[in-house]
């Protein structure tokens, strides 16, 4: 037998510090000892929890000035001026006003002394430190307006522009990775001269997760949301609308609709709304699948919030399947490994009891995760049928040798090869939302956000076709307006989806996709001719004269839409071509989807402090979207309009 | 991802990208106030600029985190020599531009585990803030921090003993039933 390892030694090996021969000599310790085994249990629930509310910290920023000033020093090296400083210590104003100054000054004081100290001297431990006294910081937390010597201040709604929604435009690479929330920065969609910008191209996207995410900061957090984090199209999209689907048996996969209203934020623009709806497929003739179920089940996923909801959500999933689909399970967390080779369901017991085994533990690798998942979808491979990787996740890919650009890539060659991606994103704190948008986007896939089982089940089971079985890939718009009836126009939401107009006939770029029974709605909002958008004007060229108005542009077409998609299985592209003539009816006219899609469409408006948000107030949304509820038979709709009131809520508060 | 340039703009600005924010918050812990966090993570940037680029390229996250901790603790040292520790409770200018951050005890569990570790010595708070908050290793925190291995893992554990009975007592960690396999 060997001598017991020292309890930091247990730390360490929670942790996933410790080398093979280590961690060996460790397991087999742990094989015959419970009590090592709570707490290296338990060690991992404490890092979990570390690692969720340290990420939760609000991520402060250079001043563009400072940021100028380096970049500038970087064209130019050797030329870097300091910056004036400023001497300033935040927390001592917090300490004057909470008047508990004193004793709690000097151990901060003491605090960097330590911190000196511990360079030239380390220790574990600072006896001075330990006269803190908890329970006077505690009381001084709760009362007065401090709340901390740290500048760690959290987003609030007036600082719709403040530094955790612009947290960052670039991604932490997963080998560094930096356990936050990260939401790449939205700049909204500028109102654009027809006349100077003929054509409006953009890929689709089915995305959901932004609105789980917006009603977890709104209902859990109780805080308006980082604007990064309101994405308005997902915020629509993740409503189904009651859209006629394609003929029986026509042409294409998947119905598109355009319609016109007035807009109900700014009485002299229009709104156009493009509406798609994908076929419906029964679930019995649903085609067999081939799962492989990727499960982060780093240490901080131990949260019930993560992997128990994981498992709950992925047993939901596995109920349905019928004999002929296949299960696999790979785990990712220090090391990535299989579960559960491929398995058909009529050995159903076998899945679940994979499912129940799996517990959380160790640190991230999803680069090497994902590669093994995908050898297992590609191993067996269904022809004609459903391929596709289920990533279950809380966060980032944060040890893995694999950079994200080589992940991208990597996922993006394997959805050429059939394989699609969804991921799930669970839990708060170190949610990698861009990361994982991103990732999802490339592969051909989707992303939801699943917080609660109610969503597990409307994503998994009520939308499952939606979810799972893609029926017309790289789906892309172009809107060509009229400019004779259109002065300006501007596209809602779908930032990051935006094509170069060339890009439309390209059947080489990769754009989204729809699942069977899917609906998507993309909204303009429209400034009829004659009427200033207020939008810059280009300078005029010298070398052309302004393009002459065609003989369709004198009839009565507001715009056309061209829709261009891939069979799941195709390379060439097939083109769909819609017209919408005048006649922009009143709003209140117009159907109750239309006006529900708009209300929602004006709340993510609102929540970003979108300088389009015109005049539309939350309580407008409310009402608005309360009219327009329709059957509603899940309930969404009015969940929605639980929300605005939330939102309102905590918007008088503040 | 689309190609990074290979520019020093664009390598600094995609170093920016990943960095600036956890340094930030990084040195704000140090220093205890953001103005000043700034300006040490401004002149790590610069120094970056500076530095030989095969260098410092492969370890990026530790280099940046070493300079912009010894820069930190620099400023600490002077500003102690310069302003004696009653000035701070006599100053009482409102910085304008940052508000008091009173929200952060706004939700529950993040207040509660930010008072926790708050009641840990600095030097453990440091090290579960570089395991925790930025994903290091032990040994990329000893070499951050100048400390050895062995005495990073020493703090680790330390203070995550600390937080294991608050968390237990609070409840914030399940009590596992019975064996934990």
């Amino acid at each position: 037998m060997r001598t017991p390892p020292d309890e930091a030694r247990l730390t360490a090996y929670a942790l996933g510090e410790l080398d093979d021969d280590a961690r060996a000599a460790v397991d087999a310790h742990l094989a015959s000892n419970p009590t090592a085994r709570r707490a290296v249990d338990e060690i991992r629930q404490v890092a979990g929890v570390l690692t969720d509310e340290l990420a939760a910290e609000a991520v402060p920023q250079l001043t563009g000035e400072q940021r100028a000033l380096i970049e500038a020093a970087a064209s130019a090296p050797g030329r870097s001026k300091r910056r004036r400083r400023r001497p300033r210590a935040l927390w001592t104003l917090w300490l004057v006003r909470s008047g508990v100054a004193a004793a709690i000054l000097i151990v901060i004081g003491v605090g960097v002394i330590s911190t000196l100290r511990s360079v030239l001297q380390p220790s574990a431990d600072v006896g001075v430190s330990k006269t803190f006294d908890y329970m006077a910081w505690n009381q001084a937390s709760r009362t007065g307006t401090g709340a901390g010597p740290s500048f760690a201040g959290t987003p609030r709604p007036e600082g719709m522009q403040d530094d955790m929604g612009r947290a960052t435009t670039s991604q932490p690479d997963p080998d560094e990775g930096w356990n936050r929330e990260g939401y790449d920065r939205i700049v909204e969609n500028p109102f654009r001269k027809v006349i100077d910008h003929p054509l409006s191209t953009f890929s689709i996207d089915v995305d959901t997760a932004s609105y789980s995410i917006v009603r977890r900061w709104l209902t859990k957090n109780r805080r308006w949301p980082p604007p990064g984090a309101v994405r308005i199209e997902e915020l629509i999209n993740y409503f189904d609308y009651e859209y006629a689907g394609p003929a029986e048996g026509g042409e294409h996969p998947f119905a598109a609709h355009v319609h016109m209203a007035r807009c109900p934020w700014r009485s002299d623009h229009r709104l156009v709304r493009v509406a798609i709806k994908g076929r419906e497929i029964a679930d019995a003739s649903r085609p067999s699948s081939n799962f492989v179920f990727l499960l982060d089940v780093s240490g901080s996923m131990g949260r019930p919030d993560k992997l128990p909801l994981v498992k709950a959500a992925m047993r939901m999933l596995v109920d349905v399947l019928g004999e002929n689909d296949r299960v696999a399970i790979a785990v990712y967390a220090g090391a990535s490994g299989l579960v559960l080779d491929s398995t058909t369901c009529d050995r159903k017991r076998e899945v679940l009891a994979a499912l129940d085994s799996l517990h959380a533990g160790g640190s991230t690798n999803g680069g090497e995760g994902i590669v093994l998942a995908y050898r297992k979808a590609e191993e067996q491979f269904l022809s004609g049928g459903v391929n596709r990787v289920i990533l279950c996740t809380d966060g980032d890919f944060n040890v893995g040798t694999t950079s994200r650009s080589e992940l991208v890539r990597l996922i993006e060659t394997k959805a050429k090869g059939g394989v699609f991606l969804t991921i799930l994103g669970f839990g708060r704190g170190n949610l990698q939302d861009a990361t994982m948008e991103e990732l999802s986007g490339r592969g051909n896939g989707n992303y939801a956000y699943i917080d609660t089982m109610a969503e597990a089940r409307k994503v998994l089971l009520e939308q499952m076709n939606a979810t799972l079985v893609t029926i017309a890939k790289d789906v892309k718009i172009q809107v060509e307006f009229n400019p004779a009836r259109v002065e300006a126009y501007r596209l809602i939401g779908y930032e990051n989806r935006i094509l170069a107009a060339e890009d439309f006939n390209d059947d080489t770029k990769d754009a989204g996709e729809i699942g069977a029974g899917h609906t998507v709605t993309a909204l303009y909002e429209v400034v009829p001719a004659g009427r200033s958008a207020g939008t810059p004007k280009a300078s005029p060229l010298r070398y052309q004269n302004r393009r002459e108005l065609s003989d369709a542009a004198h009839g009565s077409e507001v715009l056309t839409v061209k829709l261009r998609y891939k069979k799941p299985d195709g390379d060439e592209s097939v083109l769909m071509t819609h017209r919408l003539l005048e006649g922009g009816a009143a709003f209140a006219a117009a159907p109750a989807d239309f006006r529900f899609a708009a209300a929602v469409a004006s709340f993510g408006m609102i929540l970003r402090d979108s300088k389009h948000k015109g005049t539309y107030t939350l309580d407008a949304v409310m009402e608005q979207a309360d009219s327009a509820r329709g059957p509603d038979r899940h309930g969404y709709r009015a969940e929605f309009v639980e929300l605005v009131r939330t939102a309102k809520l905590l918007a008088s508060q503040r | 991802m689309p190609g990074e340039t290979d520019s020093d703009v664009g390598w600094l600005r995609s170093a920016m990208g990943r960095y600036e924010g956890p340094l930030l918050r990084y040195a704000g812990r140090i220093l205890g106030d953001v103005e000043r966090a700034r300006d040490v993570v401004q002149e790590t940037f610069l120094r970056l600029l500076k530095s030989d680029r095969r260098r410092s390229e492969d370890h990026l996250a530790e280099w940046l985190f070493t300079v912009c901790r010894n820069r930190a603790l620099d400023v600490c040292r002077k500003e102690r020599r310069m302003r004696p520790l009653s000035e701070f409770a006599e100053q009482s200018t409102p910085s304008g531009e940052e508000s008091p951050p009173a929200v952060a005890e706004q939700h529950e569990a993040v207040g509660q585990v930010a008072r926790a570790m708050r009641a840990l010595p600095a030097n453990q708070q440091e090290v579960l803030r570089l395991k925790f908050q930025n994903g290091f290793s032990y040994k990329q925190i000893a070499g951050i921090t100048g400390l050895s291995v062995s005495n990073v893992g020493f703090l680790i554990h330390t203070g995550i003993q600390r937080l294991r009975k608050r968390f237990r007592a609070t409840g914030l960690i399940a009590q596992p039933e019975g064996d934990a396999r």
